[in-house]
Order: C-alpha cells, then structure tokens, then sequence
C-alpha cells in the first residue's frame, strides 16, 4: 500500500480536498472520486484528447497526468467553462450555432482544446486551429465544422471588443 | 403527399436538441451510470491469432483479495446458447477450447475495482497449442487450410426474393454464400463490343469510435436490467432472452447517448458476458473495454471484388458480373447482410440488360467484422466506380460524359421489383464537376496533379422494416416523444423532436426525446441502415398527427365548429384570427391536474416476394464525390486540393446534421483510401493494436479545401420526403481518389490505401519516378 499524497487545489472555482494516490491519475480523481463525469476516457493513453482539462490554463490530457500535480492548481474541465449565470462559455455557444459535435463524446476536450488555443491566439489562422485540433481526436464530424466554430468563436470575441472599444466614454 | 406536411420554414437551422447536453459535458452516456455495490469485469484476450486451449488455471487469480470470481468458457452453464452472431450463431461467449484471433476473449474476471481486475488477469495462466494461423482469404481457402470451426451452428435462413439466393456455412471456411441473377450475364456479355475483367482489394478499418465499448449489468433479482451503448436494444434483448432461455420480458435494456457506433455497436456485442458474470457474481457488474480492446471487438470487411463488365463501343453498358470475397474475420457478427448488400450493390446507379452477383464471407483469423456504416455498399461503390472510370478512359470517353450516359434516372425501378430511384444522380454529379476546383501543376515541380469524380451508391432504409413511436403531450403543451432510434450522434434526436414540434406547432425546446428503453419505449428493429429519419421519423410524424387529430376534436366541440377550420398555433387551437389556449381547455373538460393527450405511429413497409431482397429497398442514398488531388513523383506522397462531395437528403430537417453526416463520413473514407488500415504483419500479429499504431484522420488530414453540398430532392419517403443520408459520406471516396490518382499519373491502382509506397511502386513500374540521384 502507497501512503497517500494529500492535495488541495481548485476545480471549477470550488477548493476542493483529496488524497491520492501516487500512480493515480488525474482523469481518475476527476472522473471516479469527484463524480465530474464531464471528464471522459477514451484512449487512456494521451493520443485522443478526450479527457482534456485545463490546469492553471494549461491544456494537459487527465488520463496522462498524475494527480498529485493537481496539488495547488486550478483545474477547469468543460463544465467549469462556463462563468456566471450563463449555461455554456463563448466557446461552447459557438460549438451549439455551428452543431460542432455529433456523438458529443470528445465535444469536452474539444471545447477545452478551443478554449485554450483562443487564449494563446484570439484570432487565430486556419493553419493555428489545425495545428491545434492534432491534439484531439473527432471521429463523428471531419473536423471542418469545429473548425468553424472556433472561428465563429474568435470572430465573435473580436466584435464584442471592437464594440467595447467603440463604446461612448462615461 | 399533401401540402399541410411541408412547414413553413426550419428556424434558421437552429440548434441541435441534444446541443447542451453535449457541448456542456452533460451527457449521459452509459459510463456515466454507477450502481450501488458493483463491480468492475475486465476480460483476458488471446495472444493468439489460433491455437486450441489445453488448459486455463484460474487459481491464482480466484485467490486474490478482492477477486470475485473468475469465468472461463467452462462457465458458461447458465446459458442456453452460448454463442451469438447474426444468422449463424457462431461467436461464443468466452472461448470454449480454442481462440480463432488475437484478442479472443478467453477468460473474466469480476472484482472490487479495475485495479484488482488487471493483476486477477494477469495471474491467470492459460496452455495454448498454437494453430497455423489463417490470415486472410486466400490462406482460409488453400487446400490444406485448417477447418476453423469443424461444425455447422445454430443459424437462421435468410430468405430473400426474387433472384437471390443464400446459404449459411456452405463449405470450409466459408460463412456465408449470396448470389443473385437478373438476366442472362453470359448472353448478353457474348452480344458487348468490349468486355472488361478487372480485380481490386478492398482495406478495412476499425469504426474507432470514441467511447469504448461498456456495459453494466444488474441481474440479481428475478429480471437482468442492462445499461449498454448498444445501437439496438431491442434486437439484443432478443439475443439475451434466446441465449439465457429466459423471456424477452426479463431483460430491460437502458440507453443512454451513444458515443459513437458507426455499426461497430450494432447487435449483441458482450452483453451476454456481463450478465452471466453479474448473475454469477449476484451484484451489479460493468464490463468495460479500452479502446485497443474496442479495436479488437469489430471492423470493417477487406474484401477482393472481381467486376466483369460488357459494354458497347458507343459507351452503353450492356451486361455486369460481379464476384466478391469479403474477408469476415474469426466470427459472423452481420457478415451475411454485408455479403448481401456489397453484391447487390455493386451493380452500381447504371442500367444493365442483365446483372449477376456472388458475393461470400471467407472466415479467417482475424478481428470479427461486422457491420459498418456503408455496410458493402462502400466496398462496392469503390470497385464498381473505378472500373467504371477505367472503361471510360479505355473507351477514350469523359468518365462523367460515360456516366451520365447510362444512369438510371429518377423513378425508374433500381432492378426490376426493386424500388424506383429517389434522386437526380445526374445533377449531382453536374454539381460536383461544376464546383471542383483544379489547376494543372505549376511547371517544373515534381508533381502530377488530376481529378476525379464518383457516384457512390447504397440503398437507405434497409427493407420491410417498421417503425414505431409514441408521443404524449402535457396540460401546458410539453411534448414527450418515445422511439427506439438511438441517439448516436447521427442528430435522431433533433430530426425527431422537430418532426414532432411542427406537426404540434410548439416550439422544438418543448420536446424531449425519451431515453430508450426496452420496458417503456415502443418497439423498434435498430439504430441501422440510416433509418431514423425515413423510418421512424415516419413513426413520430403519424404519433404527432394522431394527438393533432384529438387536439382539434377538442376545439372543434369547444367551437362548435368542424375539425377542418381549426389549426394548431403556441398549444392554442387556432380559427382564422380566433385564439382558443388549449391549457384551460384541458383543464376544464379534464378537471385540474389536468391530462395528457398520446397518440401512436407505426409503419411497416412490406414483404414483397416479387422484389430481389422480399422487400423493396426503402430509398436511395447517393455519394457524389470530386476531387483534385496532386502525386509528388518523388516520394509518393499524395495531397488532396480541392474536394466537393454531395448527398440527397430529400427534404433536410437539420442542415448542420445533414452536413455533418456527409463531412464526418467523407473524411473516414478519405483516412481509409490514404493511410488508415487495420493491418497485421506477415507472421500474423496484430500491427495496430493501439491509438498510436492506429492512425485516423486528425484535422490536419483535411483536403487543402473542401465543401459539401445537400440536394434536396423531396422524394424520400420520410415526412416531407425526407430521407437519410448517415452512410452516404463513406460510399463515394475511394473510387474518386483512385479515379484522380489515375487522371493525374496515368496509373490505376487498385490496392488500398493509397499509400506513399504502392503508389510510388505504381509509378516505378510505369517509369514515372525520377531516379535518385547518384
């Protein structure tokens, strides 16, 4: 038996409290002890991007990350994307408009994977996205619709900037 | 069909139904679900591709802290029938004495978590004898090949109609005989001014769906509830109540979204398995596997598709034989519809004077396949659209000019019996030609650039199937509709919701689509042949028309008027300009709590003898494929420009799902015709076992550009003659990349993929590389 690595961090705004294991993954602590079953597996070995969830705005695979390095971090899975009273983020509305996802099972780490790339590049080129989207795996879509979205995504954040901008001083 | 079926207009596309369930992470899918006291089953698979078993020592494993139990094929005693498959009932539950691939589930183990399950598997020890492994057709019928199975099994006859016959384990090695005869082949041939033999093989591919596969299981008490990412739930609480000799009405199978299952979730799966081990265990068990286990569980068919085909100096075709090899794997799972499909199939959109087809399933020792969207109709659109383009060029004729002479036009009957064709195959291949974007190469780069065309084809809709749904209404006008069409990401249910919200004339976001489930839901064949929209959409729409028809008996007596002045309008009964809110109608003919209006649709499309598969094929679904596509003469490497490709919805409920199906399935065809490829190494082991060695198309894989279009040619059968087109994107690829890869080069290739290598093999053999330099 392994002695237990207490850790603290924050995940979807709430401190949260755990002791793991030290083989033990982050999708695991997420998904099986924490019940975010917005966390899914698929691959189980880094290559799909399913299970992606940001830590400190990072965009890191859980089924490849120890849990312990959670310790003192925040994490953001797709449901913490979100902010306020709204149900879904920016990116996540602009995945629903374009209809991004069939299965909707890799819909999660794609929304993380967008939200990250738009952090690093509020208005990124096609060839960015692409380069982007070679961290996960949709195998409904053909990519060109989510695609899209992100562009719809970025576009929109542009607007909404632009009009701030414009807006009359008080 | 009446005018009152076509609605004003689709809000602007809209969102999907299932939209915040999925963007949000919400779901539910299947894993999602846990249940007090279960336990986790994990199996021990086959290093083997053959060998019988000699002895499995489980007792290391049964004695470790944790462990539950352990179930080998010795186990199995609870069952009736210990082996599953479609038609031949030839896949056992766990390996009895032998293992026919590698990845043949040979033991399981039940324990208190997935950690305990992985060193239990570990622990056990099985002796193998290993066999001369089969690895693919030729192999499986050499003379001296072993007899993989040595017995006929438990089997159903498929009869079929006219022309058509079939035969279940016909001989060694062989699961699975389809022939069908329209007209004298050989006469009509011997009348042809040219006839042409050409050969091609056909690659599989794994469905790599992203949720792996699972199951949990409760059979405890004196009924087995099962939750399972199965595409049909009901067809498998048909194979559990055979298999365990207990009534349908035991088993209640719950679905929840499916993440993924491009036929690789269609039929019983491993269900069986995780009900015997939880009535063995007598708690709650979920049998989860990874996704390289899922790769191990289904795929496509390779195949070796030999076309023998008459045609006249002046570009008609006269005659067409078709004779295809499908390889099917260690087991049948769906092969024989697959064998039925890709020869009837393989005649392709054209007229003939006389079609013949044989089409059979060689077993071999490898990964089951099974169905796949496409479902032959990709193999054969592949085959049959190359050679078409090779008879074409053979000819000195433009391939599409050859086409577009011998389509079978709208209306006229596919074969004779058959169903008439229900799409303008020639506009969509003027718009494919018309928006694909080519430019010769720029001089002097080692390049060679083409383009090419294809007209996939498959039937939608499958034959003589039936639909069934209900819908109930509340007091304030909240719809509730309950069918068995699976939700698998195909976009079921929006199509469903929004057929119900326009006949009932509420808003789509007042509809929720039940989850399946067998106890509750109406009946329902399966989540299979792109159905859900001219099938069961079919369903919905009637269930919705019979609550319409109650809703305005109820204003019409509260108007005193006749039925045929009222509509529906925002759950009010609507005269003219007079406004009747239908909730305190209800609530006064009701009393206060109320009531709920239901209503029922079922169609069933029927046997007809007269038609070659004892029904007539539901619809018609097209693949129009164009590409523009670039060969580097030094490396082999081949870059996809520009793309177009097109599918007939009929009548589009969901643009954005429509499109989706076509652009999804279009890129898994363009993975496959490049790269993609289960694959094994010539001493037998399986070469792609992993997401690593399993490469699909990530989004760099994308042609340089690529659009999509939807014709809309009202003639499906689904409300407002829509029909489905969840298949179409696989059909038409291959046959245009090949098609371009000749138009660019001058050599055909007939191997797929497309690799770097065989195409740079190509080019050697026909002088085309530079030498290397010195």
């Amino acid at each position: 038996m392994n002695d237990l690595i207490p850790i603290r961090f924050r995940l979807n705004g709430i401190d949260r409290k755990a002791a793991v294991e030290p083989n033990q993954v982050l999708a695991d602590l997420l998904r099986d002890d924490l019940g975010q079953t917005d966390v899914r597996v698929s691959c189980d070995q880094g290559v799909c991007g399913v299970c992606s969830v940001l830590v400190d705005g990072v965009p890191v695979t859980a089924c490849l990350t120890p849990a312990f390095r959670a310790d003192g971090c925040e994490i953001v899975t797709a449901k913490g994307l979100a902010s306020g009273s709204d149900a879904l983020s920016d990116v996540q509305r602009a995945f629903v408009d374009v209809s991004a996802f069939q299965c909707g099972f890799c819909t999660p780490g794609m929304v993380i994977s967008a939200t990250a790339l738009l952090a690093a590049h509020p208005a990124p080129d096609r060839a960015t996205i692409v380069g982007w989207l070679g961290a996960n795996v949709c195998r409904c879509t053909g990519y060109q619709m989510i695609i899209e979205a992100i562009e719809l995504a970025a576009a929109r954040r542009a607007e909404t900037l632009h009009v701030r901008i414009g807006e009359p001083a008080d | 069909m009446a005018d009152d079926r076509r609605p004003n207009r689709w809000p602007a596309d809209g969102a999907r139904r299932d939209a915040l369930d999925k963007v949000s992470g919400e779901g539910p899918y299947t894993g999602d679900t846990r249940l007090p006291g279960m336990l986790e089953a994990r199996v021990l698979r086959s290093p083997h591709a053959h060998a019988m078993i000699r002895a499995i020592d489980t007792t290391a494993a049964r004695a470790l802290p944790g462990v539950h139990l352990v179930a080998t094929g010795a186990d199995l005693g609870l069952l009736k029938r210990i082996t599953f498959g479609n038609w031949v009932h030839d896949q056992p539950v766990l390996a009895t004495d032998r293992v026919r691939y590698e990845g043949d589930m040979v033991a399981a183990v039940v324990a208190v978590d997935e950690a305990t399950a992985f060193r239990a598997l570990e622990a056990i020890r099985v002796d193998y004898q290993p066999l001369p492994p089969l690895m693919d057709i030729d192999a499986a019928l050499a003379p001296d090949a072993a007899d993989m199975f040595g017995v006929k099994h438990p089997n159903v006859h498929m009869k079929l109609g006219r022309g058509a016959e079939t035969a279940n384990e016909p001989r060694r090695n062989v699961l699975f005989d389809y022939s069908f005869t329209d007209g004298d082949v050989d006469a009509a041939l011997a009348t042809a001014d040219r006839v042409f033999t050409d050969r091609f093989h056909f690659s599989r591919i794994a469905h790599f769906y992203m949720e792996p596969w699972i199951c949990i299981a409760d059979a405890r008490a004196n009924r087995a509830e099962v939750w399972t990412c199965n595409q049909d739930p009901f067809l498998l609480r048909q194979d559990l109540s055979e298999m365990f000799g207990l009534p349908e009405g035991h088993f209640r199978i719950r679905a929840s979204y499916v993440g993924g299952g491009f036929g690789g979730k269609s039929y019983c799966k491993h269900e069986p398995l995780a009900v015997l081990l939880s009535m063995l265990a007598g708690q709650p068990v979920r049998l989860q596997f990874s996704l390289d286990e899922s790769l191990l569980t289904l795929t496509q068919h390779a195949g070796e598709l030999e076309l023998t085909t008459g045609v006249m100096n002046d570009g008609t075709l006269v005659a067409r034989r078709t004779a295809i090899l499908l390889d099917g794997g260690a087991y049948a799972d769906a092969s024989a519809q697959v064998a039925v499909r890709a020869g009837y199939r393989a005649a392709g959109p054209y007229r003939w004077q006389a079609y013949d087809a044989s089409a059979s399933v060689i077993r071999t020792t490898t990964i089951p396949a099974g169905s796949y969207r496409g479902m032959g109709g990709t193999q054969a659109s592949y085959a049959s659209e190359s050679q078409i383009d090779m008879i074409a060029r053979r000819l000195g004729m433009d391939p599409l000019a050859f086409r577009h002479r011998n389509l079978i036009p709208a209306g006229v009957p596919f074969k004779t019996g058959d169903s008439a064709v229900d799409a303008d195959f020639a506009s969509g291949l003027d718009r494919v030609a018309a928006d694909l974007r080519h430019q010769p190469a720029p001089a002097g780069a080692p390049v060679l650039r083409g383009k090419g065309f294809a007209l996939g084809l498959k039937d939608g809709g499958s034959f003589g199937r039936l639909g069934k749904a209900a819908i109930k209404i509340t007091t304030d006008g909240r719809v509730l509709v309950q069918c068995g069409a699976m939700e698998i990401g195909q976009g079921a249910t929006t199509v469903i919701s929004r057929l119900a919200a326009d006949v009932l004339k509420v808003p789509v976001e007042w509809v929720r689509y039940a989850q399946v489930d067998t106890d509750t839901t109406p009946f329902d064949q399966g989540t299979h042949a792109s159905c859900a929209t001219a099938l069961t959409g079919t369903a919905v729409y009637e269930a919705a028309m019979r609550v319409r028809e109650q809703l305005l008996e109820i204003g019409a007596e509260e108007l005193g008027c006749d039925i045929s002045e009222l509509d529906l309008a925002e759950w009010s009964i609507r005269r003219g300009s007079e406004i009747l809110p239908l909730e305190p109608v209800i609530k006064r003919r009701y009393g206060r709590f109320g009531f709920e209006i239901t209503g029922e649709g079922f169609i069933h499309h029927p046997k007809d003898p007269s038609a070659p598969h004892g029904a007539k094929h539901l619809y018609w679904m097209p693949h129009w494929v164009g590409v523009s596509l670039e060969v580097d003469t030094g490396t082999g490497m081949i870059r996809i420009l520009d793309m177009v490709t097109g599918v007939d919805a009929g009548h589009a409920i969901h643009h954005g799902g429509v499109r989706g199906q076509d652009e999804g399935g279009t890129l898994v065809a363009l993975a496959q015709s490049l790269f993609e490829e289960i694959a094994y190494t010539s001493d037998g082991a399986f070469a792609t076992p992993t997401p690593l060695d399993y490469r699909v198309a990530r989004a760099a894989d994308l042609p340089g550009s690529y659009r999509s279009f939807i014709l809309e040619s009202g003639l499906g059968p689904g409300p407002m003659g829509a029909k489905g087109v969840g298949e179409a994107g696989m059909l038409g690829v291959a046959a245009a990349v090949a098609n371009a890869i000749e138009d660019a080069t001058g050599v055909r290739l007939t191997d797929m993929p497309f690799t770097p290598e065989k195409v740079l093999a190509a080019l050697d053999a026909a002088g085309l590389t530079e030498p290397p330099a010195p």
